[in-house]
């Protein structure tokens, strides 16, 4: 068996004195309290300085001694000692399966996963570690990296160039793999698996010196933790190139800033140095590409951007405008109208290098 | 003696006995097949429980009703009493005698309110089925005596046509009555409902009932005490109704009814006389034996155009709180009974009264009996109404009656009560001597305002320890229902816990007593806390 990771030893060692504080509540006949960073909205806030959602200081504490949260405590350390029992196993569980686990647990089952998820949540915003750290991982795989990047996993060594066309598979355990060699002198993060694919096949990584990493849309929790470690841990520059699109937007800002929603682990997740090289109004008039009409969806949700803090700089509100004035979009795919490899030897060059400054 | 049911039966002397009773069934309670049989069973049990408490004996009566031959109108009513039995040669007036009952020549609260009585049985079981009453009865001397009962209704007699006598260590006294056009059902208008609220209004008697189909039930004495009798009164005018008069007449020894009306009626002096001489155009000096019946119909209502003293309080008997919570107990097995006697009161300017009221929750409360196939007025649900007038059940007419007017005008929602469904059953009894009632049926109070307001006042007296009752149960239930949440998770989380500190269990019995207010397993509360 592989040792604990410095991650899971700081997880378990938090469990075991999580543990210590309620066996001595109790023996001093002391109604156990649970501190809990409250993930309301009112909340949440963007931070500017680090440039992600962070939690506010606000928090509900509760407590064994009312009769309306005992049942909650208890499945709250029922939760915390099955997560202690996978990080002491090495293993690793699905949400759902320990939301079916949660059945023969004495503090009684869930009434839906909703409400196992919640309590895996608490105890990661009261931790301040992810749940990958728990033993508990997301449903499914994270996204795919081509390029000059040597991995191990356990006792496999793999080479990102020779895993195939697809790639290494970013498994929801990134924290475990070591990143033991890079070659890489970037990261080009891409929405569409056909692009990520066109890239692989134009050699892109070579062209550009890049981990090209395929998204499949929204990243993975799994993948936005190891665009963090290869920007933190191997100081490569991140890119993301996106449709240009409402949604295409939002895809590299989540990246960026992270999402609200996991404001509490937003610390693990965002990559606010990463940059937006992605299709953009301009691009539409520039390169006079095929284009879409806006639908409703799309401008509804380009005005909601609009007034996004995250979205508040002269580029993006000039960009947003600009889409509205056009009530066009359109996709990366668009450049084919080129040639095939046109976004890789025209387009991208050029947006990489006015990224680069 | 010239009787007075001669005089009545005048009237009728063309008719069929039939007629008569079919011309004054209201006012003697035979209409309807349901109906019959109760009053049946009403008229023999109250004779017998009067005739044990007159011969200071706890009353014990046993009924029967059996269907004969198969037929579902037709029944034999057998009650039986452990009084002290009935000297033979009383035995043809006793049942025979229409009027004749040993009750209405006094006033007094009386049960028995038909006033016809168990000779009126008698008469209507002899017209429907032709069968004789078949009485037995004995002194406790060891002789029994065996006596077959009808009634000759030109003579207004009772005649025994057959008679025998046998030996036995026995006393006391039974019936037996068969009758046609009566049907039984255990609805609340059934022998069966109005023997279980006799029990209840009378915790002092044991009543065993036999159904027809063998069904055994025993309502048991929950009080060893024979109540006061009730004292007999003259008769105040202002409460008196014409079939009272007319009664009174029959048995007075003054020579003009004027005289007769002095000295039978209480407050009433020659002054008053002459008054209602003028208002009625009734001629007072006639003999009190030719009072008829429209006689007394003016002379009572010219009574009440005149100023009269109010009647004395003195005599009222009402059955008290702490009986009447035994007679509750005893028949339903409530898990909560209260019981209260409000102090007299007065209506119509000086006709005294006394309200009683009580309330059972749980057990067998509100259930009243099977079978509601016979409702005729909508029932308020799960609140059972159970009316009494001097202690006997008013089964009738409850549509019309003041007290449920008065169950009706209450918010029970306040109350924490839902009428529809909660196991709740509500008594009234109304104690006077001039109890209002509505007609000559005497099964519903009228809405007089004074009445309707002291039973509205009384209902809520015993609604409001109800409520506190349940409020405290609520408390109660809460508190283990709370305690059981925190004896179920509390241990959980020692456990896991202790499992993820990689400890020891600690002790967390002490912190459940604590939180939850309760020692474990005894569940015992030991403060307030909510």
């Amino acid at each position: 068996m592989v040792a604990k990771s410095k991650r899971q030893k700081k997880a378990d060692e938090q469990l075991e004195a999580f543990g210590e504080t309620i066996v001595e509540d109790i023996s001093a006949i002391r109604p156990p309290k649970l501190k809990v960073p409250s993930r309301s909205t009112s909340n949440i806030f963007y931070d500017k300085k680090n440039r992600y959602f962070v939690l506010g200081d606000k928090y509900g504490i509760r407590s064994a001694a009312n009769v309306k949260q005992v049942k909650k405590i208890a499945q709250t350390l029922c939760v915390a000692d099955f997560c202690k029992e996978l990080i002491d196993a090495r293993k690793f569980a699905t949400l759902r399966e320990m939301y079916y686990t949660a059945e023969g647990w004495e503090a009684g089952a869930f009434y839906d996963q909703g409400e196992s998820d919640v309590i895996v949540e608490d105890l990661e915003a009261m931790f301040g570690v992810k749940r990958e750290d728990l033993g508990l991982t997301p449903e499914e795989d994270g996204a795919a990296v081509y390029g000059q990047l040597v991995v191990k996993e356990e006792d496999a060594t793999i080479d990102a160039t020779k895993a195939g066309r697809g790639g290494y598979t970013i498994p929801p355990t990134i924290d475990d793999v070591e990143l033991l060699k890079c070659k890489a002198k970037r990261v080009i993060a891409i929405e569409t698996m056909g692009m990520y694919h066109r890239f692989v096949q134009e050699q892109a990584w070579k062209t550009f010196d890049a981990l090209i990493v395929g998204l499949k849309g929204q990243a993975a929790r799994a993948t936005r933790r190891f665009l963090k470690r290869a920007h933190d841990e191997l100081d490569l520059p991140v890119y993301i190139f996106t449709d240009g699109d409402p949604f295409g937007f939002h895809i590299g800002m989540v990246i960026i800033s992270g999402s609200a929603k996991l404001a509490y682990i937003n610390h693990e997740l965002a990559v606010p140095d990463a940059k937006y090289i992605g299709v953009t109004a301009s691009d539409i008039v520039n390169y006079k590409l095929p284009t879409d009409k806006l639908r409703e969806l799309d401008i509804t949700r380009l005005k909601q951007l609009q007034k996004d803090p995250r979205y508040n700089t002269q580029f993006w509100q000039d960009e947003i405008k600009k889409m509205l004035e056009l009530g066009k979009k359109a996709e990366q795919q668009a450049f084919s109208k080129y040639g095939l490899d046109y976004v890789v030897k025209e387009y991208l060059p050029v947006k990489l290098k006015e990224a680069e400054g | 003696m010239k009787s007075m049911a001669v005089e009545l039966f005048k009237e009728f002397r063309e008719h069929s006995v039939s007629e008569f009773f079919r011309k004054n069934a209201a006012m003697l309670g035979y209409t309807g097949k349901i109906r019959s049989l109760t009053t049946i069973v009403h008229e023999g049990v109250t004779n017998a429980i009067d005739a044990a408490e007159e011969a200071g004996v706890l009353p014990s009566v046993t009924v029967s009703i059996k269907k004969v031959n198969e037929s579902p109108e037709h029944f034999k009513v057998v009650v039986e009493d452990n009084a002290s039995g009935i000297p033979e040669k009383y035995i043809p007036d006793v049942f025979g005698k229409m009027l004749a009952g040993t009750k209405l020549h006094r006033h007094m609260q009386s049960r028995g309110q038909q006033g016809i009585g168990i000779s009126g049985a008698v008469m209507f079981s002899q017209i429907t089925s032709g069968k004789p009453a078949k009485v037995t009865t004995s002194e406790g001397g060891g002789e029994i005596v065996h006596a077959d009962v009808m009634i000759d209704v030109d003579k207004n007699e009772g005649k025994i046509v057959n008679g025998e006598k046998s030996k036995g260590d026995w006393m006391g006294t039974r019936v037996e009555l068969e009758a046609k056009d009566v049907a039984y059902v255990r609805s609340r208008y059934g022998p069966f409902n109005y023997l279980r609220m006799t029990a209840i209004a009378n915790p002092h008697v044991q009543i065993n009932f036999v159904e027809p189909d063998g069904t055994l039930t025993v309502f048991e004495r929950a009080s060893d005490k024979i109540p006061d009798r009730p004292k007999s009164m003259p008769l105040h005018p202002w409460g008196i109704m014409s079939d009272d008069l007319l009664a009174l007449a029959k048995h007075t020894k003054s020579r003009t009814i004027a005289g007769f009306l002095v000295t039978e009626l209480s407050r009433v002096t020659k002054g008053k006389i002459k008054e209602v001489e003028k208002l009625s155009n009734v001629d007072m000096n006639k003999k009190p034996s030719e009072l008829t019946w429209e006689d007394a119909e003016k002379i009572v209502s010219a009574f009440k155009q005149v100023k009269i003293m109010a009647p004395s309080t003195e005599g009222l008997r009402p059955i008290g709180s702490g009986n009447i919570e035994s007679g509750m107990k005893q028949i339903l097995n409530p898990e909560f009974v209260y019981a209260a006697t409000r102090s007299p009161k007065v209506y119509r300017g000086g006709l005294p009264f006394i309200v009683e009221t009580s309330i059972a929750y749980g057990g067998s409360a509100g259930k009243s009996v099977e079978g509601e196939a016979e409702v005729e007025e909508a029932e308020t649900g799960g609140l059972e109404l159970i009316r009494f007038a001097n202690r006997a059940p008013l089964i009738f007419d409850q549509g019309g009656c003041a007290i449920n007017t008065a169950v009706r005008s209450i918010d029970w929602r306040r109350y924490g009560v839902n009428v529809a469904a909660a196991p709740v059953t509500l008594f009234v009894n109304v104690v006077s001597a001039y109890v209002p009632y509505t007609s000559a049926g005497k099964q519903s109070i009228a809405d007089e305002p004074e009445v309707l307001n002291e039973i509205r006042g009384a209902i809520m007296d015993v609604a409001r320890e109800l409520r506190q009752y349940l409020c405290r149960k609520i408390r109660i239930k809460e508190r283990h229902e709370r305690a059981g949440i925190f004896e179920q998770y509390l241990p959980v989380i020692a456990r896991k816990a202790a499992h993820l500190a990689g400890k020891k269990v600690p002790e967390v019995s002490s912190l459940i007593e604590k939180v939850a207010g309760v020692k474990i397993g005894g569940k015992k509360q030991t403060s307030e806390e909510s």
